[in-house]
């Protein structure tokens, strides 16, 4: 078991996991399993109707490095010969955000992936194709250790700017979305660990003639995490600004 | 693994006053990035505004790959779906499909029948009689339609919808429009077209503030009674120095394409061209959002084109910490030292890759560009040694 450590981040990104071809695409808060299984599809150069069991069998958890804020493109399209007017859509995207994402599965795998996110078959895009990612999208793949683990020692990936904000805070509380290890309590369990929501983006097939989507869970949790522009607050000198004065 | 050919294309555009790119309210559109607003024009709207451009700058029947034997290209493509079928039947399958989506008639020309009877030699194929123009992406889709009704052909195409699909499958209006940008509209023919051309939504590289003019249009028929204004109302406007970005996937265009059967050229031309044209078009065009009112024709300052081998790279991050105007006001020069900048250092962390790279460059603002690479004295030679590079590297790889 490796784990495979990847940052999605970009001026612009979008994972959708409950609007398909509507008129309103919205976007979750994090990247989706199946936008991030898409992603890597891509890299190894599988085609949209290809197998992708080998790839959803593997454990996907995210941490919400820079959450980023929501903007709503407003998105008019006219048919390029007849120039009638197509449906009005809105297009929600995710600005400015910065993910950690992480996949835990069998290490020959990972390796593989993450050689082929530095040399893609497909050109790589963060949920939609007008979202090229501004940083190299894999990172590192961690031998023999734990999803959890990596996602709680992983540096803090914000910007500079976003990490300066919060420079009187010597850590952080970045929240985590998890998928629970295999055999572990199922989503409405009420023992030992919290109970998960559920999500559409298992990934089945991302065939376009009929894309198929399992539930997963995802249980919802948070780490503190060291920010490296923390600065304690000075304290000022100790003075007595009146001492001098004689109070009669 | 043979090494990939992508296409980067950068360039700094300064917009005046204008308003390029509205969402629904009229404001121009806009996105927070590195925590500042920024001024955005949508990939969409740069799309469509190349699109146009780009159909004046390469007419499809110009790609070089005309040619009168479409049967004998079709064929294999249905033997190769399916195995049963092939020699002369899969001929004539290819001749019935092809006659029904394009309307001319598909048989052998009178003189080689007479000459191959003449000499004993087999029946020679069947051919158009015109030249035409179908992309790999046309024959390919085109063999599925004739597998579907191989077994009779000719009920097959008694079904409206199956001729309708057919013709639409060779209209070759859009044959390279399609293998760049992806489907327009979504279309059954094309839906399994992966678009070869990858454009980002163009961001200012500094903080911007949406202004509005107030304005008021006055009845020329008004009589001294009545002096007040026909109407009030306000347009939304920014100005800015626009980063924009496009990544072309040279190897996916060609495999969207095809190769050229002309053997006068290079097999390579009409990705060649089509590469051509994307660039011309890309660097180029213009959103014509507000155009009346704003008169906003402005062209890229700078633009770098870099043919990469494995993976394609931004330069955004660059801009991530929004510029500050200069002293005397301005960002171009900010913007282009920023620039040169980040991309060697960007290059050396990730990339052991050697890039071509290709400099355009106006005014003394952008000088900082200019190590960066080949120096292009315009932009037709920028698009040209591009397109001469690809086509190298093209051939290279057989």
């Amino acid at each position: 078991m490796s784990v495979l450590t990847l940052q999605l981040a970009g001026p612009l990104q979008s994972w959708g996991a409950s609007a398909r071809f509507a008129s309103r695409r919205t976007t979750e808060n994090a990247p989706t399993k199946s936008g991030v299984i898409g992603l890597l599809a891509a890299a190894q150069g599988l085609e949209r109707g290809a197998d992708l069991s080998a790839l959803a069998a593997l454990r996907f958890g995210v941490r919400i490095d820079q959450p980023g804020t929501q903007l709503r493109d407003f998105h008019t399209a006219h048919h390029g010969d007849t120039d009638a007017a197509m449906p009005l859509s809105e297009r929600f995207y995710l600005a400015d955000a910065v993910f950690l994402a992480a996949l835990s599965g069998d290490h020959d795998l990972l390796t593989e992936l993450h050689a082929a996110l530095r040399t893609p078959v497909y050109l790589p895009f963060l949920g939609r194709r007008s979202c090229p990612p501004s940083r190299p999208v894999e990172l590192a793949v961690h031998d023999g250790a734990g999803l959890e683990d990596v996602l709680r020692k992983e540096p803090w990936r914000a910007a500079d700017w976003y990490q300066q904000r919060r420079r009187h805070d010597a850590t952080v509380t970045l929240t985590t979305l998890t998928e629970p290890a295999p055999g572990t309590a199922a989503a409405f369990s009420t023992e030992g660990s919290a109970p998960g929501d559920t999500l559409r983006d298992q990934p089945l097939s991302f065939d376009p003639r009929h894309r198929r989507y399992a539930l997963r869970t995802v249980h919802t949790s948070t780490v503190s995490v060291p920010n490296p522009c923390a600065r304690p607050r000075r304290e000022p000198p100790t003075h007595n600004p009146v001492g001098h004065l004689e109070i009669a | 693994m043979t090494s990939r050919i992508i296409l980067d294309v950068h360039a700094l555009q300064n917009v005046p006053p204008s308003n390029l790119n509205r969402d629904d309210t009229g404001a121009p559109k806009t996105a927070v990035y590195g925590g500042a607003i920024r001024a955005r024009v949508s990939s969409q709207a740069w799309k469509r505004a190349t699109r146009r451009t780009f159909q004046d700058l390469l007419p499809a029947s110009e790609l070089g790959v005309r040619t009168k034997r479409v049967a004998e290209l079709l064929a294999p493509r249905i033997t190769a779906l399916a195995p049963a079928i092939n020699g002369p039947e899969a001929w004539a399958l290819a001749a019935e499909v092809l006659q029904t989506a394009t309307g001319s008639k598909i048989e052998p020309p009178k003189r080689k029948v007479d000459a191959a009877k003449k000499s004993g030699e087999a029946a020679p194929a069947p051919e158009s009689s015109y030249l035409m123009f179908l992309s790999a992406r046309q024959f390919d889709a085109l063999a599925e339609l004739a597998v579907k009704g191989a077994d009779d052909i000719k009920a097959f195409f008694k079904d409206k919808d199956n001729k309708a699909l057919a013709k639409q499958l060779a209209n070759t209006k859009h044959s390279v429009d399609i293998a760049l940008f992806g489907r327009m509209v979504a279309d059954t023919a094309d839906i399994n077209v992966d678009a070869a051309a990858q454009v980002a939504h163009a961001l200012s590289v500094h903080r911007v503030e949406n202004e509005s003019d107030y304005f008021t249009a006055v009845d020329d028929h008004n009589s001294d009674a009545e002096p007040g204004a026909g109407m009030i109302g306000t347009v939304d406007f920014n100005s800015a120095t626009l980063y924009r970005y496009a990544a072309l996937d040279v190897d996916l265009l060609e495999r969207n394409l095809g190769r050229g059967l002309d053997e006068n050229t290079s097999p390579a031309t009409p990705v060649r061209r089509a590469v051509e044209a994307f660039l011309a078009g890309f660097v180029s065009s213009l959103p014509t959002g507000k155009i009346n009112t704003f008169g906003n024709h402005t062209l890229p300052d700078a633009v770098v084109v870099k043919l990469r081998t494995t993976r394609p790279v931004s330069f955004v991050s660059a801009f991530e910490k929004p510029v500050t105007a200069d002293a005397d006001g301005g960002h171009m020069e900010a913007a282009c030292a920023r620039l040169a900048g980040y991309i060697p250092e960007i290059e050396r962390a990730y990339g052991d890759e050697t890039t071509d790279t290709w400099v355009l460059r106006i005014g003394s603002a952008t000088h900082k560009l200019s190590d960066l690479g080949t120096e292009a004295p315009s932009l037709t030679e920028l698009v040209e040694a591009a397109g001469a590079a690809v086509a190298t590297r093209l051939e290279q790889r057989g």
